[in-house]
């Protein structure tokens, strides 16, 4: 009698805690549209951060651009710096690292993110998050007024994103939105 | 006069006062006998006509309306006719009468359902129609009669809609402002492309007055599979005036477009292209 009540309740936890865990599952399209929104967001970061680094943007578009940026990460993130001459890699907070790009001391630099893609799916954790892991090529060059090209390097770097189900109400209306944000920035490998 | 008064005095008084009491009484008998006759024969008429009045209303075939219907009981009960067959039908009757309130109320519902659903998808007007394309459709509501404070409410808010449409474009101001936001969105993206930075905030400072506020939201769906509707982050108007100049780019097509009473965009709702 013991034995079955222990596998009724085993079972009926089974089955609410199936039935709460297909609730959750989305559809292909839906996932498909987080995948998407995920690598949007981290291409936005890419034309944020060309911005800031190039030198004709004038500082107050400057100071705005890195707010707008700054708001697509998560509270204490870091981004990696590295270059070819040193073997350490720094990590500065994600507001340290714009304003330090923002006064770089080169007369004009040029920054282009490629190969934007993910490296780990986006998959559900147990509290309702996706994380995944994007990973993107930076071309940096940075130029002299006299002697041209100075400096330039190909990084490799890694972009922890989380997607999280959130809701708000506007003008009455109960709205379910898809807020990503954005992690610490990796630095994988640095070439010439 | 002696003899007289002998004769008088002879008359038994009591005879007569019993004759006259008889005769009395079956003259009351008598008139009370023919009304008697007189009423049953209404009566049973008045049961029939009762009955023919009830027979209809039983059985739902009645062309009356629901509160004619109503009256027509209330009529009847009120005849007293005191009839076993009568007194079931207005029962009956009654029984009827409920459900067919019931069916009414529930019929109104829906139909008040279907007329704010309609009346939303108006006010949004994401089909873009014409001022005037909004006002027939309008007057098929209207002309339901529904007597609905909400739906008279979203009534008066489209009609104020397409008066300001009216006014701003002559019938199709809807799709003047959607085209006047789609161009202004282009505008802002390629003068930002092409460096024109002058033109692309001469172009924002342009397109906020179109706007009741410069924090008006702007929802961008991501991806709508019938009524699920995902979004992304919701942003404000300012800000993605702003993001069309950072990204050089316009990657959003206008979903809709929700004006306040003043004809100004209180919401903006876009769509990935």
């Amino acid at each position: 009698m013991r034995k079955t009540l222990s596998l009724f309740i085993l079972a009926s936890l089974f089955a609410v805690s199936y039935r709460a865990a297909a609730q959750d599952v989305l559809s292909p399209q839906r996932k498909q549209a987080i995948d998407s929104l995920a690598l949007e967001k981290v291409r936005d970061l890419s034309k944020y951060i060309s911005i800031i680094g190039d030198k004709k943007t004038p500082w107050s578009d400057a100071q705005r651009v890195i707010e707008r940026a700054s708001e697509l990460f998560m509270e204490n993130s870091e981004i990696g710096v590295s270059s070819l001459g040193k073997q350490d890699v720094n990590y500065y907070k994600v507001r340290q690292y714009f304003d330090r790009l923002m006064q770089l001391n080169y007369d004009r630099v040029t920054i282009d993110w490629y190969k934007i893609q993910y490296v780990s799916d986006l998959v559900q954790q147990p509290d309702g998050t996706f994380v995944g892991v994007i990973t993107v090529y930076q071309r940096f060059q940075a130029y002299d007024k006299e002697k041209g090209l100075v400096y330039e390097d190909t990084t490799k770097k890694d972009i922890t994103v989380y997607v999280k189900r959130k809701e708000t109400q506007i003008g009455g209306r109960l709205i379910g939105f898809w807020d990503v944000m954005l992690g610490d920035i990796r630095v994988k490998e640095t070439s010439k | 006069m002696s003899e007289i008064t002998s004769k008088l005095k002879s008359i038994r008084w009591q005879h007569v006062m019993f004759i006259l009491l008889m005769t009395l009484m079956v003259a009351g008998a008598d008139s009370c006998k023919s009304t008697g006759k007189l009423s049953k024969k209404e009566r049973k008429a008045q049961i029939e006509n009762a009955k023919k009045q009830l027979q209809p209303i039983i059985s739902g075939t009645s062309t009356l309306s629901y509160e004619e219907q109503k009256r027509v009981v209330g009529d009847v009960m009120g005849m007293n006719l005191n009839d076993p067959v009568v007194s079931d039908m207005i029962i009956q009757a009654q029984q009827k009468l409920k459900a067919l309130l019931s069916e009414q109320i529930q019929a109104k519902a829906q139909k008040v359902d279907v007329a704010r659903a309609a009346l939303y998808d108006l006010l949004l007007n994401k089909d873009n129609k014409t001022a005037d394309e909004l006002e027939k459709e309008l007057n098929v509501i209207k002309r339901q009669n529904l007597n609905d404070t909400e739906i008279d409410d979203l009534i008066a808010r489209l009609e104020k809609k397409i008066q300001n449409m009216r006014a701003e474009g002559g019938g199709s101001g809807s799709l003047t402002l959607k085209a006047q936001l789609e161009s202004a969105f282009t505008t802002i993206a390629n003068s930002s492309k092409t460096g024109n930075l002058t033109q692309a905030n001469a172009t924002i400072q342009k397109t906020l007055p179109l706007f009741s506020s410069d924090d008006a939201p702007v929802l961008i769906i991501i991806s709508r599979q019938g009524s699920t509707v995902d979004y992304d982050k919701p942003t404000t108007i300012k800000r993605y005036l702003n993001f069309l100049v950072d990204m050089k780019a316009s990657k959003n097509d206008i979903d809709a477009i929700m004006t306040d009473a003043n004809g100004k965009i209180k919401e903006l709702d876009l769509i990935n292209k």
